[in-house]
């Protein structure tokens, strides 16, 4: 058993560890995702759509004769670069929004970087949609007519490293666009030094120690399981898409505004998702434009369904950190300087926003005590798979560094890192010390017994080769609901019948973050009231524009809480209209009545009451609906924090490195479901563990031809590798609102790299300093290769 | 596309080439029959012909190449990659998909329950989840006590990108025990 948390205010339903909603459905198989909606037997009529990929990093279509491609049987319809209603496509890229809202064409978040033709005639990565592409009767029939194009390619130079790519000389990738390979300045991060308080130069003249530090991200693969697919039909002047997209509302506006048509005439339908990991958030994907251009073309259902290897089409945007930092003796940071190069692949989509929002953030709720911070970053064209968002927004990329800075400087100061920590970091809502940062990081030294680490290096040794370090990083928590407010409004409905059940209507595509079992407990909690049992409640988990309210977008882990939020309100109105119905029957005042355990009763003289079931007989039987559309509330109330702390094993003959223990800590606010939370700081190590150790995209240099984008040479922990876990939910800090949560899904993973390579230095007493940290890296770093 | 529904193979012997043709899978306790080249590709997989012919959703085809699980069905007993198995080879064979279990199959309900703390939920985004239970199911059929490190070992094939891997272990144990309580994990 575990150490259960201790809930603040203890109530029914949010905060139990508890079964999933969905646990059921989803052990039993019987929960159908997109691809289980539309197989053959459901489609019998329907067609598979391929796609053609680029063989080279940077070569464009001279020519390509196409007769051999139409002339296979089977194959229906084909669409080239050449098409008029391919040309006719806008020029566009695959990240209008930052994932949470609802942006057009013309109001898309990084419009200056419109870099991406739909099947166009160039080609900027191996693995790049150019083209063509083909509708057949079968996949396999597509696949081959694919290869029975003749194409003429016009070969050009490429680059694939982001330093050598932002030298004059260096190959163009979009030469169309830019003389340049360095992005244009972002309108929505600010331009390259994207912040600066007071004098960095004057605050590191200050200082007693100056600390430097240099980290560097690769591109680890979000890894989900249900490959990217749709299903589009186009019947009647009507599309009709069925996806695993996890944001229907957009995708709506996406297919509206790129095909011309009235968004009336775009229904999207999603439900489950088999995890999604920031990958869809790059959700306008040509593949959804090209596969509605075939369905239209054909007049029947056309599937497209990337394989496990076209899944590998963006990554964590790649970032190589300096870092800087100057202290006076006593542990006062006087100054900090970061600097980070991204390598964006080769379209820019949303490079900009993990280049700068994570560290902006990190700079408003942590830096905020700090009198001097320098921020800048460049985000870099290359010929390599597009860089994006990987559960989280670049907060992974700069823990790497801002945990290694502080680790670094804490040892110059001859200080303990946690007491560094303490007493420089916390939000501006609140002086220093901050409270939820000196729980959270006590909590955990007291977990991986904190007080034994040793100096770096000086450790016993066991088994004549192996050395054990202890190692913590720290970060601000994911979202409080004033960070939320770009999301425009969040929906939600109860339609209460006359025989007391609920119809929750709380629209959001479920992608395992287990926010479908938040809203759940959370209709249960805003109703108790009534007296509402869970079997009282029918949810509906399947988004549909055609039908559904706003769906609130599984972007991030959110929307745990924004709908139950919404739902105290929605709860609130659905009491005033039962205490309108009773008041006549029970000859006084709505506003005399309040309703407690299904019973309605006079405030002044309880005596007087009805049921509300007896109530509700009486009415005119039509559900009674309390719907809101609501603003996340903007209430500045900074944000909590979160810890990872580990403890390696270090093999210094073989370079392998044991994870012995992972503690990892989150202060919540409100914990809105202890068992789905617990899986998340669980779960989440599968990922930073992977980050940390294994996971990278490996290229051929010479070719610029990725070599690992399958599961067998990219490596993913399997129950075998995992180590022991031990999650540590609290509440601390307190948001706005009812619950006052954050969410944590993405940021259970965001310190796990760094706690893991600080525990390792604490081992060996030197620095590898890049990710993944594979065996040869240690070994290099100690001098034995 | 044609299928036949008959009690045992034998009782359909179609005369001439198709029956020489005919590849015949017992899915779930019922026969399927189906004439090479008419009904079905000579290179359609296993988990091809399951979830797009009949209709077994339950797997999930995600890698595709034998590296993740999710695919997972037990044939003749032992858990088999479906994505890793021609429907031809399947042919005579006896195949269990995750919807022959019954509703109460310990394994669903061990797995659907998880929740203790310290331990998380055995399922996220529950795409792997069929995959695992069908490994379980064939570990347990085959050592209903398993210890932790043999649980470990026998999933060690399937990969969950959530990273449930703590509570599908503990739901494993727990399932072991519901055995042991009820005295047999018989198929549904």
């Amino acid at each position: 058993m575990g150490n259960p948390y201790r809930p603040r205010v203890p109530r029914k339903y949010i905060g139990g560890y508890r079964p999933r909603i969905d646990g059921y459905g989803k052990a039993s198989g019987k929960v159908q995702f997109a691809d289980d909606l539309t197989t053959r037997r459901s489609f019998p009529d329907m067609l598979y759509a391929r796609v053609l990929k680029s063989p080279y990093p940077h070569a464009r279509i001279k020519h390509m004769d196409t007769t051999a491609v139409e002339k296979l049987p089977g194959v229906r319809a084909i669409l080239t670069y050449e098409d008029p209603e391919v040309k006719a496509l806008k020029v566009t890229n695959a990240g209008w929004t930052d994932g949470v809202d609802i942006l057009s064409y013309d109001r898309m978040m990084w419009y200056p970087m419109r870099d991406r033709r739909v099947i166009g005639d160039w080609a900027r990565w191996v693995g790049d949609e150019v083209g063509l592409v083909v509708a057949a009767d079968s996949e396999t029939i597509a696949e081959e007519a694919l290869r029975l194009a003749k194409i003429d390619w016009e070969v050009f130079p490429f680059v694939l490293d982001p330093i050598e790519a932002m030298k004059p000389e260096a190959p163009l990738v979009h030469p169309e666009l830019r003389e340049t390979n360095i992005l244009p300045e972002d309108p929505v991060g600010g331009p390259d030094v994207f912040l600066k308080k007071g004098d960095v130069d004057k605050g590191f003249s200050e200082a007693d120690v100056v600390a430097e530090s240099q980290a560097t991200v690769h591109n680890p693969n979000q890894g989900s399981l249900d490959n990217w697919c749709c299903v589009v039909e186009w019947k009647d002047g009507m599309l009709t898409v069925w996806s695993n997209s996890y944001e229907a509302q957009q995708t709506r506006m996406h297919m509206s505004q790129m095909l011309e048509l009235p968004l009336s005439k775009v229904r999207v339908i999603s439900s489950f998702v088999g995890g999604q990991f920031g990958r869809n958030d790059t959700g306008e994907q040509p593949f959804f434009l090209y596969t509605a251009l075939l369905a239209k073309k054909t007049g029947r259902a056309v599937k497209f369904r990337q394989n496990n290897r076209e899944s590998f089409l963006n990554s964590r945007q790649p970032a190589i950190y300096t870092a800087r930092a100057g202290a006076k003796k006593d542990g006062t940071i006087t100054s900090m300087a970061f600097k980070c190069i991204g390598n964006a692949g080769a379209y820019a989509d949303q490079t900009m926003f993990a280049l700068k929002f994570g560290p902006a953030e990190i700079a408003e709720v942590t830096l905020a005590h700090i009198p001097n911070v320098k921020m800048e970053a460049y985000g870099v064209y290359t010929n390599k798979l597009p860089a994006c968002m990987m559960r989280g927004v670049g907060n992974s990329q700069f823990n790497l560094s801002f945990g290694q800075i502080v680790d670094v400087l804490a040892e110059k100061l001859d200080m303990d890192p946690i007491d560094l920590a303490i007493r420089n970091f916390g939000h501006e809502e609140e002086e220093l010390p901050n409270k939820s940062l000196v729980e959270v990081l006590q909590e955990g030294a007291r977990r991986i017994g904190w007080e034994n680490r040793h100096k770096p290096g000086q450790g016993p040794v066991y088994q004549h080769v192996r050395k054990r370090g202890m190692g913590f990083s720290f970060h601000p928590g994911w979202h409080a609901e004033w960070q939320e407010t770009r999301r425009g409004k969040i929906e939600v409905s109860f339609r209460l019948n006359p025989d007391g059940t609920v119809m929750l209507e709380a629209p959001t595509v479920e992608t395992g973050s287990g926010s479908n079992t938040c809203n759940f407990l959370g209709c249960l909690e805003a109703l108790s009231f009534l007296a509402i049992r869970p079997e009282d409640v029918h949810y509906s988990q399947v988004v549909d524009t055609e039908t559904s309210l706003r769906d609130c977008v599984q972007t991030d882990s959110s929307v745990a809480y924004l709908q139950s939020e919404a739902m105290m309100v929605a709860a609130a109105d659905l009491k005033r209209k039962i205490c309108a119905l009773a008041a006549p029957k029970l000859g006084v005042k709505p506003d005399e009545l309040d309703i407690k355990e299904g019973d309605i009763f006079v405030t002044a003289s309880p005596d007087k009451h009805m049921a509300v079931k007896a109530l509700l007989w009486e009415t005119d039987l039509g559900p009674i609906i309390s719907t809101v559309s609501r603003e996340p509330l903007d209430q500045m109330t900074g944000i909590p924090f979160i810890a990872t702390f580990a403890e390696v094993e270090v093999d210094t003959d073989t370079g392998e490195v044991d994870v012995l223990k992972l503690v990892v800590l989150h202060d919540c606010g409100t914990v809105m479901h202890a068992s789905g939370a617990e899986a998340q700081q669980l779960g989440g190590q599968v990922m930073g563990l992977g980050e940390a150790l294994y996971e990278e995209i490996i290229y051929d240099e010479a070719r610029g031809v990725p070599l690992n984008f399958n599961w067998i040479d990219y490596k993913i922990a399997t129950m075998a590798d995992f180590p022991p876990v031990e999650p540590a939910l609290m509440e601390v800090w307190k948001g706005g609102g009812e619950y006052g949560a954050c969410g944590i899904g993405e940021s259970t993973l965001t310190c796990t790299p760094r706690a893991v390579l600080n525990a390792i230095y604490n081992a060996i007493n030197v620095r590898v300093d890049e990710l993944p940290v594979k065996p040869e890296k240690i070994l290099k770093a100690l001098g034995k290769i | 596309m044609i299928e036949k529904k008959n009690a045992s193979p034998e009782m359909d012997n179609s005369a001439g080439e198709a029956a020489s043709r005919a590849i015949r899978l017992r899915v779930n306790q019922v026969w399927h029959e189906f004439v090479l080249e008419r009904d079905i590709e000579p290179t359609e997989t296993l988990a091809y012909v399951l979830r797009e012919r009949l209709g077994f959703t339950g797997l999930k085809v995600s890698c595709d190449e034998g590296a993740c699980g999710a695919c997972t069905v037990i044939m003749d007993g032992k858990a088999v990659l479906s994505c890793m198995t021609l429907a031809v080879e399947a042919d005579g064979h006896d195949i269990l998909t995750i919807e022959g279990l019954a509703e109460d199959d310990p394994v669903i309900v061990a797995f659907a329950e998880q929740c203790e703390p310290g331990y998380g939920t055995a399922m996220q985004c529950g795409y792997c989840t069929p995959g695992f239970v069908m490994t379980a199911k064939a570990l347990l059929d085959a050592n209903p006590t398993p210890t932790l490190d043999e649980v470990k070992e026998a999933l060690s094939g399937n990969v969950c990108r959530c990273g449930c891997y703590t509570a599908v272990a503990q739901a494993v144990l727990h399932a072991s025990e519901k055995i042991s309580t009820r005295g047999g994990g018989a198929h549904g």
